[in-house]
Formats: C-alpha cells, sequence, structure tokens
C-alpha cells in the first residue's frame, strides 16, 4: 500500500513536470521559428511562417495539468503553505487534535473540489465541448486533469491523516519545519 | 423575488455592456423589481470561454458572449464571421435572421435560449504600414485568433501569427505583429493609435454577440416576467444594433481624429477580397452540411 | 444580511481556519463556500469549478513556472556567488552593501517578468542563500525581497496594468511607460532605507568584505557577465519581437540550461532537482491562486467589493477625501483578495467616481498598482509572502512583518504620485505625444 501510494505521488509529479517541459518546448520552438524567421528576412529569404497553433490555449491546458497533477506530490513534501503558528504555541499534545482537525477540514474540502471538478469534466464530454482557437481541443481532457489532481490530493491527505493518527504527526511535517533558506535538500 | 447574475465579458464602457445594462433596467422596471438582474461586465465573474458553459449548466441563468467562440462545436455558430458574405448592417440582420431558427435549435439542444443578438461594427484592417494593394499585403504578419482568421491570412499570402487580446500594444511596438482585423470599436477602445497608424475600412463580417439564458431558470418566471423579459430582450436587440450603428461612425471618426490614416480599401484589394470571401463562403458551407445550406438559401432570398 | 456584517463574518471565518493549519488554498475555498452558502443562491460546488478552471488555464500564468524553473536552475549553478562575488568590491563603500543586490535584483527583472511572485520567486532563490551565507540580517533580506518583488508589477511588462488597460479601456501602452518613472522611484526609495537602515544599525551588518585594488576588482567585476549576458538576452528577446513577455520566460529558462551547462554544472539530477522543485512550488503558487479565483468568484456574487465601493460613492466625498477612502479601502481589501480580483471587481463602481473626481485614469492607473503592491505584502491573502513561505519556512504573518517599513514606503510613493501626478503623466506625454 505504502509502496503503491508513493508510486502514484511521484508518478503524477513526474507527468507535471513533463507538462512544464512540454509548455517549455511549444514556446521555444516557437521563438525559434521566430529567429529563423528574422534571419531569414534579413537575408532576404523566403519566411516559414510557422506557427505553434493554440499555443497560448494549449500553454494554459498544460498549465492546470501541471499544476494539479503536482498537488498531491506537493502536500506530501510539505511544499503547500498553511500558517503553523497557532500549532506551534499549542504544544505538541494539543498539536495533534488540531492537525487532525485540519487535515480532516482539509481532505472534506479537497474532496469537494474532486467531485465538482470532476462533473465539469463530465459534462464537457457529455455536451462534447472543444476549446475556441485555431486547434478544437476537446475541454474533458484539461478538465480531467484537475479532477484527478484533485482526487490525488485528496488521497494524500487521507494519508496524512492516518499517518498523524497512528503516528502523531503528519509526515510533511519535518520537511515543513526544516525548510529554511540554503538548507533545504 | 427572483435575482439574477448575468455574467459579460466586455467592461463597462462597451456599448454591448451599455446595451445589457439598460436591458437589466427594463426588466426591473417591467416587472415592478420582481426580477433583479445584475450585470458582471469585463469577465469579472465569469471568463469568456467558460460563460456559456456557465449558463448551460445553471451556475449562472444567463449571459452574453461572441456567437463565433462556438465555432469549434458546429460551424453553424461562425455564419457571421464568414469573411465578405455579409458586410453591411443590413446584410448582416438578414444572414442573422436566416441563422436565427438554426442557432436557436443548436442553443435549444444545450437546454439554453437566445434573448436576443446585437452585431459588432464592421471588421476593419488596422496596420502600421500603408496597404494599397493586395500584393502589398504578402508577407505582412496578421493576427490570427480562430481557424477563419488563419485561414484569411493564407488566402492573402499573409503570415498568421498569434496574439493574446492583452499583448496586442506590445507585439506591434516590438514588431511580432503587423496588421490586425478587428473593428474600430476595439481599435479605440484600445488606443491603437499609440501603437499602428491605418485603418482599412473594409466591411469584412460584422461578428454578432448573444445573451443566453438557461431555459430552465427562464421557466421558473412567471408568466409576467417571461412576458417582460422577452420584451425587454425585443427592444434590447433593437436598441443594440441602432447603437452598433452609431458606434460605427462615432469610433471611425475618433480613429481620424487621433491620427490614424482611415481608408477605403483600393479597387484591387475589394476584388482580391471578394475572391477570398467566395473561397471561404464554399469551404463553410461544405463543413455546415445542410443547415449551411439552408442558411445561406435563406439568405440569398 | 449587510455587506459589512457578511464581510466580518468571512473574515472571522477566514482566520479560524488558517488558525487551524488548514493549507491556505483550501482555506481560502472554505471561506468562498461559506459565502456562496450564506449570502447567494448560486450552486457553490459548479461556482467552484468553473472559476477554478479559469483561473488555472490562464497563458500569462505560464511565466510563472518558467521563471520559477529559471530560478530552481541558476540556484544550482554557481552564477550567484559568481555575480555576489563580483558585486561585493564594488558595493563594499555603500550604506547596506550587498543588501542592495534584492532591489537593484528585482528592479532589472521586473523589466522581463510581469507578476509580483515571479519576480520575488526567481531573484529570491538566487540571492536569499547567499545573503545567509554571508551573514547579511535576514530579516531585511527578506523584507526587501518581499517590497521589491512588487515593482514586478509596476515596471513594465505587467499583468496588472494589462487587467487595468482592458477594464477601464485606458492604452497599455501608456500605461506601461507610465510605470518607469514611480518604479524607479520605488526602487531608490527602497534602497535608501537599506542604506539608512544599515548606517543605523551597524552592529547587524556582516563584517565588511575586505578591500581590494581597481585591478582586482575589474577583475572580479568579470565574474558578472553571466548574469548580465542572461538578463540581457531575456529583455531583448522582448523588445527585439522575438517573444512576448510571457514567452520571454522560456528564453530565460533555455538561457539558464546554457548557462548551467557551460558552467558545468548541468547533469541529470540537477535537472531533476530544478524541474521537480519548481513543478511542487508553482504547484504551491497555482493551488492558492486556484482558492483565490474560488474567492473572488463568490465575492462577485455575493456583492460585498460592489457594496462597499458603493458606500463610498454615496459619502460625495472631495477628490482629495475620495483618494484618501479609496487608499484606505484598497488596502483593506488587499488584505483579503489579491490584486487583479480587487481591479476587475471594484472598477465598475470605482472609474466612475474617479472619473467624476476628475483624476486622469492613467495616472489612476498607476496608483492602483501601487496599491496593488501593497497588497501583494500583507497578510493573510499576499502572493509575496506565499513566495517568501514557501523558501523560508518564515509564516506569512512574520514576513508581513519584516515587509512593514517597505509597505510604508509605498504608501508615501502613494502620497508622492497624489502631490505630483506628473510622476506618473510626464514621461507617457513626453514619449507619446512629441512624434
Ligand atoms: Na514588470
Ligand atoms: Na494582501
Amino acid at each position: 500500500m505504502r509502496a503503491a501510494l508513493d508510486r502514484l505521488y511521484s508518478l503524477s509529479l513526474w507527468l507535471a513536470g513533463l507538462c512544464l517541459v512540454a509548455i517549455a518546448v511549444l514556446v521555444g520552438l516557437q521563438v525559434g521559428a521566430r529567429l529563423l524567421d528574422s534571419a531569414l528576412r534579413t537575408l532576404g529569404l523566403e519566411q516559414t511562417g510557422f506557427i505553434v497553433p493554440s499555443l497560448a490555449e494549449i500553454g494554459g491546458f498544460l498549465l492546470a495539468a501541471a499544476s494539479f497533477l503536482a498537488l498531491g506530490a506537493s502536500l506530501k513534501a510539505g511544499s503547500h503553505i498553511r500558517v503553523t503558528m497557532l500549532l506551534a504555541l499549542v504544544g505538541e499534545a494539543r498539536r495533534r487534535p488540531m492537525e487532525l482537525f485540519a487535515l480532516g477540514v482539509s481532505a472534506l474540502a479537497s474532496g469537494y473540489g474532486t467531485w465538482y471538478t470532476a462533473k465539469l469534466a463530465l459534462d464537457s464530454w457529455t455536451f462534447n465541448e472543444k476549446s475556441y482557437g485555431i486547434v478544437p481541443v476537446p475541454l474533458v481532457i484539461p478538465q480531467a486533469s484537475l479532477a484527478i489532481g484533485l482526487a490525488i490530493l485528496t488521497i494524500a491527505i487521507l494519508d496524512e491523516l492516518h499517518e498523524t493518527a497512528v503516528r502523531g504527526r503528519p509526515s510533511f511535517r519535518s520537511a515543513e519545519d526544516a525548510i529554511a533558506v540554503g538548507k533545504e535538500a | 423575488q427572483t435575482k439574477w447574475d448575468l455574467p459579460t465579458p466586455y467592461p463597462d464602457g462597451n456599448f454591448h455592456t451599455k446595451n445589457i445594462v439598460q436591458f437589466a433596467e427594463d426588466v426591473k422596471a417591467a416587472t415592478g423589481g420582481s426580477l433583479q438582474i445584475t450585470v458582471h461586465a469585463n469577465q469579472s465573474l465569469i471568463k469568456h470561454p467558460d460563460i456559456k458553459n456557465a449558463v448551460r449548466s445553471g451556475t449562472v441563468p444567463a449571459g452574453e458572449l461572441l456567437v463565433s467562440r462556438l465555432a469549434n462545436e458546429s460551424p453553424i455558430y461562425e455564419v457571421d464571421s464568414v469573411p465578405f458574405l455579409a458586410s453591411s448592417y443590413d446584410a448582416a440582420k438578414k444572414l442573422y435572421a436566416a441563422q436565427k431558427p438554426i442557432l436557436e435549435k443548436k442553443l435549444g439542444e444545450q437546454g439554453l435560449m437566445l434573448l436576443f443578438s446585437v452585431a459588432w461594427p464592421p471588421q476593419g484592417i488596422f496596420a502600421k504600414q500603408e496597404l494599397n494593394t493586395l500584393a502589398d499585403l504578402k508577407g505582412v504578419k496578421f493576427r490570427a485568433y480562430s481557424k477563419s482568421t488563419e485561414r484569411v491570412a493564407q488566402l492573402a499570402g499573409m503570415v498568421p501569427v498569434q496574439i493574446e487580446a492583452s499583448d496586442i500594444a506590445t507585439a506591434f511596438a516590438t514588431g511580432r505583429v503587423g496588421a490586425m482585423i478587428t473593428s474600430p470599436s476595439t481599435g479605440t477602445d484600445s488606443k491603437v493609435w499609440d501603437f499602428l497608424s491605418h485603418y482599412y475600412d473594409t466591411q469584412a463580417w460584422l461578428p454578432r454577440n448573444m445573451v443566453i439564458v438557461n431555459k430552465a431558470a427562464f421557466d421558473k418566471l412567471s408568466d409576467a416576467e417571461k412576458q417582460a423579459v422577452r420584451e425587454a430582450a425585443k427592444k434590447a436587440e433593437e436598441r443594440g444594433w441602432e447603437m452598433s450603428a452609431i458606434e460605427t461612425k462615432e469610433k471611425t471618426d475618433l480613429l481620424a481624429k487621433n491620427g490614424i490614416k482611415v481608408t477605403a480599401p483600393s479597387d484591387d484589394m475589394k476584388k482580391g477580397f471578394a475572391e477570398i470571401g467566395a473561397t471561404m463562403t464554399a469551404e463553410w458551407e461544405k463543413a455546415a452540411g445542410e443547415d449551411g445550406k439552408a442558411i445561406l438559401d435563406a439568405y440569398r432570398n | 444580511m449587510d455587506a459589512v456584517t457578511l464581510a466580518s463574518l468571512l473574515i472571522v471565518v477566514l482566520f479560524l481556519v488558517l488558525g487551524t493549519g488548514t493549507w491556505i488554498a483550501l482555506a481560502l475555498g472554505i471561506v468562498a463556500y461559506a459565502g456562496m452558502v450564506i449570502a447567494v443562491s448560486a450552486p457553490p460546488g459548479q461556482v467552484l469549478a468553473t472559476s477554478v478552471w479559469g483561473a488555472a488555464t490562464s497563458w500569462d500564468l505560464t511565466a510563472l513556472p518558467m521563471f520559477i524553473w529559471m530560478g530552481e536552475i541558476l540556484y544550482r549553478t554557481r552564477l550567484s556567488q559568481d555575480m555576489f562575488s563580483g558585486l561585493a568590491p564594488w558595493m563594499r563603500a555603500l550604506p547596506g552593501r550587498l543588501l542592495h543586490v534584492n532591489v537593484v535584483g528585482c528592479t532589472i527583472f521586473a523589466a522581463v517578468s510581469g507578476s509580483s511572485a515571479a519576480t520575488c520567486a526567481t531573484i529570491g532563490r538566487i540571492s536569499l542563500p547567499e545573503l545567509k551565507k554571508r551573514g547579511y540580517d535576514e530579516r531585511l533580506a527578506i523584507g526587501t525581497l518581499a517590497g521589491g518583488g512588487t515593482l514586478g508589477l509596476l515596471i513594465p511588462p505587467s499583468l496588472i496594468m494589462i487587467v487595468y488597460g482592458a477594464a477601464t479601456e485606458q492604452s497599455i501602452a501608456r500605461l506601461f511607460i507610465a510605470g518607469i518613472v514611480p518604479g524607479i522611484i520605488v526602487a531608490g526609495l527602497f534602497m535608501a532605507y537599506v542604506g539608512g537602515w544599515a548606517l543605523l544599525n551597524p552592529g547587524r551588518m556582516p563584517e565588511r568584505e575586505p578591500s581590494m585594488p581597481l585591478r582586482e576588482r575589474l577583475a572580479a567585476g568579470w565574474r558578472l557577465i553571466p548574469v548580465i549576458l542572461l538578463i540581457l538576452g531575456v529583455i531583448g528577446s522582448i523588445y527585439g519581437g522575438f517573444a512576448s513577455a510571457t514567452e520571454a520566460a522560456v528564453v530565460g529558462v533555455a538561457l539558464s540550461l546554457v548557462m548551467s551547462r557551460a558552467m558545468g554544472t548541468l547533469d541529470w539530477a540537477s535537472f531533476r532537482d530544478g524541474l521537480l522543485g519548481a513543478t511542487r512550488t508553482s504547484c504551491m503558487i497555482a493551488f492558492i491562486l486556484a482558492g483565490a479565483a474560488f474567492l473572488t468568484t463568490a465575492m462577485g456574487f455575493t456583492g460585498i467589493p460592489r457594496a462597499l465601493a458603493e458606500w463610498i460613492g454615496a459619502m460625495n466625498l472631495s477628490p482629495w477625501q475620495l483618494l484618501l477612502a479609496l487608499t484606505l479601502f484598497y488596502m483593506v481589501l488587499g488584505c483579503f483578495l489579491d490584486g487583479i480580483s480587487m481591479v476587475v471587481l471594484t472598477t465598475a463602481v470605482i472609474m466612475p467616481l474617479v472619473q467624476a473626481a476628475g483624476f486622469d485614469l492613467i495616472w489612476f492607473g498607476i496608483y492602483i498598482v501601487i496599491v496593488v503592491e501593497m497588497a501583494q505584502i500583507t497578510p493573510p491573502v499576499g502572493f509575496n509572502l506565499y513566495v517568501l513561505q514557501g523558501m523560508t519556512g518564515r509564516s506569512i504573518f512574520r514576513i508581513g512583518l519584516y515587509a512593514l517599513p517597505f509597505f510604508l514606503i509605498l504608501a508615501i510613493v502613494v502620497a508622492l504620485l497624489a502631490i505630483f501626478p506628473d510622476l506618473a503623466l510626464w514621461l507617457p506625454r513626453t514619449m507619446l505625444e512629441a512624434g
């Protein structure tokens, strides 16, 4: 179970990272083509006129996928921020029930978001909705990435809820406490 | 008392928005305040790409959007944007009348109702340089934001480039784009005289916005309220088209006043555009199938 | 329920939820949900999905992860050591010494990036570890970054100016130019503050770097070449017409990779760590943006910002009173909403007032940008604070405290701008109307 969950987080983080790489590659192609065209124009040659169709729209979709697919892994790594002042103030004994409460509330909120983004994606699929630009992208694909990302986040929060219930502290706690300039791994 | 939120994509100063605000006031007056419509302009509530879906899903009861934004769902939605098919207010009205039954049917399939639809001023070419003949267009970097604008660029020998609306000023200033097609309204709203110099009144097409309503939300109204909405919508449509014509004149004058060289396209260019229009109309008809043929037949009679 | 009661109630909910240690993004979403359930008949779940989707797919936002990635790549090179070693002998005599790198770095980077968070994240990643290593006061280092990052909005290109220009039908080109002089003034005042602080607190400054003869100083200055080339490359890609302000971020990534390769620090491990680190950091920010987007839309439905703005309108204030009232209004609103939301939610009501009072709308645009900059560094909703909490582990409230002097300096600039409107208006007038 532990191994399967960790693989899930790591896989989705890698997918998210690849989405960022994809944005960079697409934009890079477009900028490269402009540079080439400018050189060709200077030399008096025919320009390529190459465009990456729907770059802005597809870039936006890739960004959404990158942002949401990384949610679970970022939680486990302690990257998501929260206000821990009060938690630190109350001392370890009272901290545990508060952590459990925060994790419970968060799991509910994240689950709620999962449900409704899934519904959004499903509706787009039912009505066969397409994006507006030169390439008609079925909206269900990028919208599903939101729902999947939030689902993984919900799993990660429940995972931490379980950790905290069993071990007394969430596993990202050490990461959260250790983050300091120049000290992270 | 019923409260409706109505998101629109354009800012408060835009004539479409003003017309819709007036529509909301008319409805309020006619229903004695039992139906109150709050207009949320400038994508402040829902972003333009999501307005149709938001109305369809009942997230908001009504909303405004550019009809041709739905072109990728069905070619029926973009007949108003087929270049040089209907290039005057009269022609655009006739084309709207021809499209309306099929448009309503299409919207009905998603539980949507058309309230009213108003044309933008005719689309003209804005450029950083003089464009006297069709040959001058060759190699010019032309802003393409949809399949059909990309096709116009291709057919006219221009180089299509993609520039986001928010990036237009910078793109002209740094030379990433040399020409674009839009209305004198959008031209003055974005103060084009700060970064380009020529306007060619090509009257290429008159794109329309539409205000749609969720059928289920509409059905919940009382009969008197329904009647009030229908009447206010009818008035808004008439008023909107008049406002649009006035807008064309005012904004074109404003362009000239701010130093933009406003000219009619040359005969050579007109001829070339007419050919492009014929090609694209034929392509559209092929893509739009039987419904498309029905619209064109009704339009041409 | 009236707007003020509802707003107060929601603020209490926000602090309660944040206080228990719920993640900020989710806390904002919970407040939005509460507002929807209490005051609005629209379906909250669908509003959540629509607003989150709309916010998550923003093209302009793609620049943010790219710049963060660029920072992560550079962090793994020798660039920041080189930059600081190159600058140190030159900055020796200047009070505040290398602390100025934060302000100057942010100012230069602001000419590349249109966002405050991206500026803060990129420069912070490069400079914070090095400043800490050299023993500079951490509070001031973090504060200057929080404040300096906001320059991303005032110095063109600027996302918020684009949003304001579209909402009020003002020329974006003019707004961009109008931001330059106030931007330089803000940067100058930030540096003056750093210098003054250093003179007053000599005990909290690290040991002075050893003095060097000019020849050695020049040799050390040679180490600045890579960073200069990098900045020129990115700025050049925008102004040379090869990339939009959004696309330029990718040029930054590409050049950083080339530089890392040339310095011999690019291997699979460093590439992987940089990419995944950037993915997590930008995920953290995007997630909060998504929560904030739901809150913004919920606020639009509840009509709270509109009602408050109407309330100010009903007071029939003189122009100066109006300006003061609006500044206070935006400062309070700025604690709870992000800058772009503040502009889109209030322009409909505020602009007619501002116009009636006779203010120039370009001038008002610059005014509002500076007020929005202030909002970036006030807790609990302030994106520069989030970036810096993610980077340093200090809580947003503490970082807000470190940033307080810079918040006050921005307030002073607002006052200066009100007294001397030409600070904003002179440059666009001379540049665009002479020719
Ligand atoms: Na900037
Ligand atoms: Na704030």
